[in-house]
């Protein structure tokens, strides 16, 4: 486990990024998948605020659990999931993502013992302009209680 | 905003996402190039002892959330954003209901922005078996 020394200085680790073609099909593709209609082609559905930033972070979710010390197989959860959409995400059009660490906390509770909470943020980017915000928490099991062992 | 318009504690029309369709996830899998078995392979599910049933994704389920706000307000160009908290996996043949109301109403450069609670149901309603919920905005 991170002492919490190394896990706070993690914050402001900056994500490699990188640009994501948002391409019709997969808009079209996506709506068909979660029930969204077909019918609007002048905006993408609003989740690829998500999906564009998750993609193109510059990391695999393995390197990200990585970097916290942490696998796949650690049982990593989602936390909390957040879309900022400042400007209708336009299918075609091309996005530049950025983003960091922006908080880590570690916690202790009755049901997962002590866990780190990991905060994380991506920008997405039309040029100079700010389109959406992507931020997302994971939840690192360290160790479980005395009672839960 | 019009006089018609809605107001703090307005609950949007109930939005019926269906049954969870397990040949969507595996659709979604590929286009987030997601490779966690669960939501595709029966024996990982089963070996992880998550059930007997394929978990969807969780950016579906607020995507079913998305889908909801934007069937209400008319537009995507209107939806700002969602925040939300999983709080328990939805596996296929799940039936979801989306449901929600304005709990707040700001001034904003562009109109008035509502923000909601959110939640997204499991089966019946009365049963209350929140699998996700969370926080919406919009401009009305």
């Amino acid at each position: 486990m991170l002492s919490e020394e190394d896990l706070n200085s993690r914050v402001g680790y900056q994500l490699p990024g990188g640009e994501y073609l948002l391409e019709p099909y997969k808009n079209w593709l996506t709506n068909d998948a979660v029930g969204a209609p077909n019918d609007e082609n002048d905006f993408a559905h609003p989740m690829f605020c998500y999906y564009a930033a998750l993609n193109t972070m510059g990391v695999s979710l393995e390197e990200l659990f990585a970097i916290f010390g942490a696998t796949s197989d650690d049982g990593v959860m989602f936390g909390e999931a957040e879309i900022d959409i400042k400007k209708p995400l336009v299918p075609g059009s091309t996005y530049a993502v950025s983003g960091q660490v922006t908080g880590v906390e570690r916690k202790n509770s009755k049901k997962l013992g002590v866990f780190d909470l990991v905060d994380f943020e991506l920008n997405l980017h039309d040029g100079n302009e700010l389109v959406g915000v992507s931020r997302n928490s994971f939840i690192f099991p360290r160790e479980l209680n005395d009672d839960d062992q | 905003m019009t006089t018609n318009s809605p107001t703090v504690g307005f609950e949007f029309p109930h939005y019926d996402v269906g049954i969870v369709d397990a040949e969507k996830m595996k659709t979604m899998a590929v286009l987030l190039q997601d490779p966690n078995p669960i939501h595709w392979n029966l024996s990982a599910v089963e070996r992880l002892g998550l059930g007997s049933k394929p978990i969807n994704q969780g950016p579906n389920n607020m995507a079913y959330v998305v889908n909801a706000i934007v069937s209400w307000i008319g537009g995507i160009a209107r939806f700002r954003g969602l925040k939300v908290r999983f709080h328990q996996n939805v596996f296929a043949g799940d039936r979801l209901t989306v449901v929600g109301r304005i709990t707040d109403i700001d001034q904003v450069a562009d109109g008035e922005l509502a923000t909601c609670d959110v939640q997204l149901v499991r089966g019946d309603l009365e049963n209350s078996d929140i699998v996700m919920a969370g926080q919406a905005s919009v401009i009305l």
